[in-house]
């Protein structure tokens, strides 16, 4: 790789791309965003030197691209392995200690949250983008529409990238830490055409749109299965509350069962035990998909906000 | 003796090593640095053929603050990409100290055989 040392910044990060492909996309945003800042910081520092006298030394310096590409995998191997919270162990692998051993896996609750959560950030990622988009496609005769269009989709990168690290938090996909870096320096117009060429600026605007019927869908099953779930569970206290007259005086029992299944609901301590059995079974199994819908769902924001780019 | 050889027993001296000196470098300070300061400084301290590349300090930086040793916060600069400062944690310190102490009983055990104080 020594053979053509690279003679300006953007032939540094292009050799560094190169060295790191096959690596995680996320790795290698952060990779590329790094060794932006030093380069930049170098070429600032030596102001009597010219681009490819200070990058001349660069390989002495912060190292030759196939040098930095290996300390970033090596890193990675090793953090990863550090800091990957260790999976519950199935110690008894009976098909019941596995199907409840998901209480004991915190990115199960994240999951869930982030389910909950997803109806709320479609909802405001929808509103952006369409009124982003049209106030862009409004404004474009107009001499503000350049500006404008650069700041919706500026700000686009930066939902994209917290939206990002929210993923990592609650499933723990790798993603990027550092937003996309915006290349070299170039006119407005060029900028404009790169974005409007660049096919990840258009998956990230597609994904941010998708959530709103995405978040509609994971709320609706993740507070379906937990109110169902639930009332079904905690049935037998219901029961015994009634029949031991914990109620409070003007709260009858139908206030508390859910519409249609009230003809359903049962007298006995029995029966209602049967119900907790029911239940408890529907909110574990909301917690198994809770956690592959969360799983598949990051797989997705990676193909659309990170992989086109890389 | 074949000079790859020496850098791979150098690369692996490093493994640990460079950690160590981060830790150390922002507990000195009283003000955030960002990477390419800390390699500056590296540098600075180190005449003469250079120990490890500047390189390889940002993706170590990265897992400390992974690991909660660093906190860091991101301020925009005009002179390129937004710099990503560190700061040490307390947790951080405590590492420092249990690392630097594993670093001098190590050091000593080794001089013991190689400058032979101890025959």
């Amino acid at each position: 790789m020594s053979v053509n040392a690279p003679r300006s910044i953007d032939e540094y990060l292009k050799q560094l791309r190169q060295a790191l492909e096959g690596q995680d996309p996320a790795l290698i945003q952060d990779a590329l965003y790094d060794a932006e800042e030093y380069l930049r910081a170098e070429v600032a520092a030596h102001p009597d030197k010219s681009e490819s006298d200070v990058l001349e030394l660069i390989a002495s310096t912060y190292g030759a691209p196939d040098e930095v590409a290996a300390a970033y995998r090596d890193t990675e191997a090793k953090v990863k392995a550090a800091l990957k919270t260790p999976a519950p162990r199935a110690a008894h692998t009976s098909g019941l200690a596995r199907f409840f051993g998901v209480y004991q896996d915190p990115r199960a609750y994240t999951s869930l949250f982030y389910m909950l959560l997803t109806l709320a950030t479609g909802v405001v990622y929808f509103t952006f983008v369409v009124t982003g988009l049209s106030l862009s496609a409004g404004f474009a005769v107009l001499i503000i529409g350049v500006p404008f269009f650069l700041a919706f989709i500026g700000i686009a990168r930066v939902i994209a990238l917290g939206e990002g690290r929210l993923l990592e938090a609650m499933t723990g996909e790798r993603m990027p830490r550092r937003p996309v870096h915006p290349g070299p320096p170039a006119s407005w117009w060029r900028r404009i055409a790169d974005m409007l060429t660049d096919v990840r600026t258009w998956t990230t605007l597609l994904y941010l749109l998708i959530m709103l019927p995405l978040g509609i869908i994971y709320f609706t099953l993740a507070v379906t299965g937990l109110a169902v779930g639930l009332r079904l569970a905690l049935a037998p206290f219901v029961v015994l509350s009634r029949d031991f007259g914990w109620l409070p005086p003007g709260v009858s029992l139908d206030m508390i069962q859910i519409d249609g299944w009230h003809a359903a609901s049962p007298h006995t301590l029995l029966g209602s035990l049967f119900y907790m059995v029911f239940g408890v079974v529907i909110v574990t199994a909301l917690m198994h998909a809770a956690r592959g819908i969360a799983r598949g769902h990051a797989r997705l924001a990676k193909a659309l906000l990170v992989v086109p780019g890389a | 003796m074949d000079d790859s050889q020496a850098r791979k027993f150098q690369k692996d001296l490093n493994a640990g090593l460079v950690a160590l000196v981060l830790l150390a470098v922002l507990e000195r300070t009283t003000e955030d640095l960002y990477g390419y300061e800390i390699a500056k400084r590296l540098q600075k301290a180190n005449e003469g053929e250079a120990l490890f590349k500047e390189g390889t300090v940002y993706p170590v930086l990265r897992a400390l603050a992974a690991g909660g040793l660093l906190t860091s916060r991101v301020v925009p600069s005009y002179a390129g990409p937004a710099r990503r400062y560190y700061r040490i944690t307390a947790d951080g310190r405590a590492m420092l100290r249990q690392w630097s102490d594993i670093w001098r009983q190590t050091r000593g055990f080794v001089d013991r055989f190689i400058e032979g104080t101890d025959s």
